[in-house]
């Protein structure tokens, strides 16, 4: 076996007749950061939704630090140290910034209905720490101002940067970010740029991300997979793939690539 | 800051209003406000599985019978004294709460709801058709309670005990809710996806709801079966249920306190309408609906909104944003922003 952190066999998955995933391997180093690009319907979701537990391969292996995670449940795969983020917004609704941080840190707590409800003395001692580490992961987003608000009271972008560092605050040895920019404005922009690149120097942590924007994933990538109907039809980093003949085709076309090739 | 009016406050007035209640009530009163304090306790609980985490069950009035029931029969069957039969019966209606919550994994809304609504119907059926057991549509008389040693009569102590179970039992929704295990009910109820990402296990936290608002069923169960020294089917009907919701509905989903306003409240307004039977029903529909329209964080969230120092953070299933488009959201918050 490699020492790959994540490894991903020879996945197959079809939705009926849809092969949505079609023999994708996929190896990811510890600290690497992964940008996952393609065209619309390439899979690239659907391999998120795999590694996490929440869609199960018909075929093929995915293993998280040499154990097989497939058929185990998204919690117990989270409890492992998989996190992810999703393409809307998924902050818990009913609760403060802070809240939603400490909810966070559930995988890492362990205050049961007995000592929760009693006030016992690991509740306690929980609680206190769950909230000085939310309140500096929020800090570490340049949040901690917001602490107390509602989540539905932050903008489109702030949601995003709580997501991720809610995701964050757990140390999970992988991250999985499906399209962190997208519906963002150009400001935003590059502050999301700023801060992956701030978690990538600073968390040493292993990220994979889906982007369409290209300027991101070719600033902060280490490493790119391009996704092409189910497989991986290129692998790299951003630059030598940037230039990949089958990547151009696969996003151009055939005739259109060949034409930019000529240009 | 004085905050006179804070919910602290409000809620040591009312605990010191009905610690000297029996001095000064008669014997209709003083079985009116035990009635509220077993009202309470089921609002506790329901607003725990339905207002927190979100699970839209109608089970409730069926585990306070099962509560009701167990404690009565494990007396009269078994011979068992009500201070053994008691908590038996607040566990076997945890228990069932525990198994009910099986099917919720899979369920969620209308179905959830459904399928528990045919739980309550069935366990009706069983009340009424296990004869051998349950002695049927008749019902059955419990035993009498005595407080003996103690020198006091059966009402003023089964008063003060549902009192103080009451006590303990809203101080330990109150440290749940605002802990790791209460956030994720409030997770599960605002976003599977998102709990599961996060290692909250459904099916455990699902079915820890479940058995909490059956435990606290169980406990109203066995103190009404005591009140009335009496167990029959017609009391855990869909009228129960529809009254234990229209409570939770009205004080406020997603708070404790508001589950102490609104069974207090319900309780007098059902008490007030005693004599007109067929108006209960009218007017708990018109309030029912009148709150969910417009007051939908009910009683709470008025007090929350205007008194001061009412701090207790108010767990409101938030509806979903109108679908705007993102970029214009972001467009409108991102220039406001400093």
């Amino acid at each position: 076996m490699s020492t790959a952190l994540l490894s991903i066999r020879d996945v197959h998955l079809a939705f009926g007749g849809l092969k949505v995933l079609d023999g994708l391997n996929l190896e990811v180093k510890a600290g690497e950061i992964r940008g996952l690009i393609g065209p619309n319907g390439a899979g690239k979701t659907t391999l998120l939704n795999v590694i996490c537990g929440l869609n199960r391969p018909q075929r093929g292996d995915v293993r998280l630090n040499g154990v097989s995670i497939v058929g185990r449940k998204p919690s117990a795969i989270a409890r492992l140290g998989l996190g992810r983020t999703f393409q809307t917004s998924q902050l818990f609704r009913g609760m403060t910034v802070l809240e939603n941080m400490m909810l966070g840190l559930h995988r890492r707590t362990r205050t049961g209905l007995i000592s929760a409800g009693c006030n016992g003395r690991r509740r306690r001692s929980e609680e206190r720490a769950m909230e000085a580490a939310a309140r500096n992961a929020l800090s570490f987003v340049g949040m901690a101002d917001l602490a107390e608000r509602p989540a539905t009271a932050l903008s489109f972008g702030q949601q995003r940067v709580i997501e991720i560092a809610r995701t964050l605050i757990s140390d999970p040895s992988v991250v999985l970010l499906d399209e962190p920019a997208v519906g963002l404005s150009a400001n935003r922009l590059s502050e999301l740029d700023a801060l992956l690149r701030k978690i990538r120097d600073q968390k040493g942590v292993t990220l994979i991300l889906i982007e369409h924007v290209i300027r991101l994933v070719m600033g902060v990538c280490d490493q790119v997979t391009v996704l092409s109907s189910g497989s991986a039809i290129a692998d790299g980093p951003p630059a030598a793939v940037r230039n990949d003949p089958a990547v151009i085709e696969a996003y151009l076309g055939r005739e259109l690539s060949a034409r930019y090739q000529a240009s | 800051m004085v905050a006179p009016f804070g919910r602290r406050n409000v809620l040591l007035a009312l605990f010191a209003a009905a610690s000297v209640l029996p001095a000064v009530a008669n014997v209709y009163q003083l079985f009116i406000a035990n009635l509220m304090l077993v009202y309470v306790l089921l609002a506790i609980g329901l607003n725990i599985l339905v207002g927190y985490a979100g699970q839209l069950a109608f089970a409730n009035a069926a585990m306070f019978g099962i509560g009701a029931y167990a404690t009565g029969l494990l007396q009269v069957r078994l011979g068992c004294s009500f201070w053994l039969a008691f908590p038996a019966g607040a566990l076997v209606a945890a228990a069932v709460g525990l198994a009910i919550s099986l099917p919720a994994l899979r369920l969620s809304g209308l179905y959830l709801a459904l399928s528990t609504l045919a739980f309550a119907q069935a366990t009706q059926w069983v009340f009424l058709h296990w004869e051998s057991v349950t002695f049927g549509a008749g019902g059955f008389k419990t035993p009498p309670l005595s407080f003996a040693p103690l020198p006091i009569g059966k009402p003023l102590g089964l008063y003060y005990l549902s009192l103080a179970l009451l006590v303990v039992l809203f101080q330990f929704a109150q440290n749940l809710v605002a802990s790791r295990v209460g956030r994720a009910f409030v997770a599960v109820r605002d976003g599977e996806v998102a709990a599961q990402s996060l290692g909250v296990d459904l099916l455990r936290t699902k079915a820890l709801a479940f058995g909490i608002s059956g435990f606290y069923a169980g406990i109203a169960g066995g103190l009404y079966s005591a009140m009335l020294n009496f167990v029959a089917p017609e009391g855990f009907d869909l009228f129960q249920m529809v009254l234990q919701k229209s409570m939770i509905v009205v004080g406020g989903l997603g708070s404790i306190t508001g589950s102490v306003l609104g069974a207090g409240l319900m309780i007098i307004v059902l008490e007030a309408l005693r004599a007109f039977k067929g108006l209960q029903e009218i007017v708990f529909g018109v309030l029912l609906v009148g709150f969910v329209l417009f007051m939908r964080g009910g009683l709470v969230s008025v007090l929350k909104r205007h008194v001061r120092g009412w701090e207790e953070p108010l767990r409101l299933p938030q509806r979903a944003p109108p679908a705007a488009a993102p970029r214009a959201l972001e467009a409108a918050a991102g220039g406001a922003e400093p």
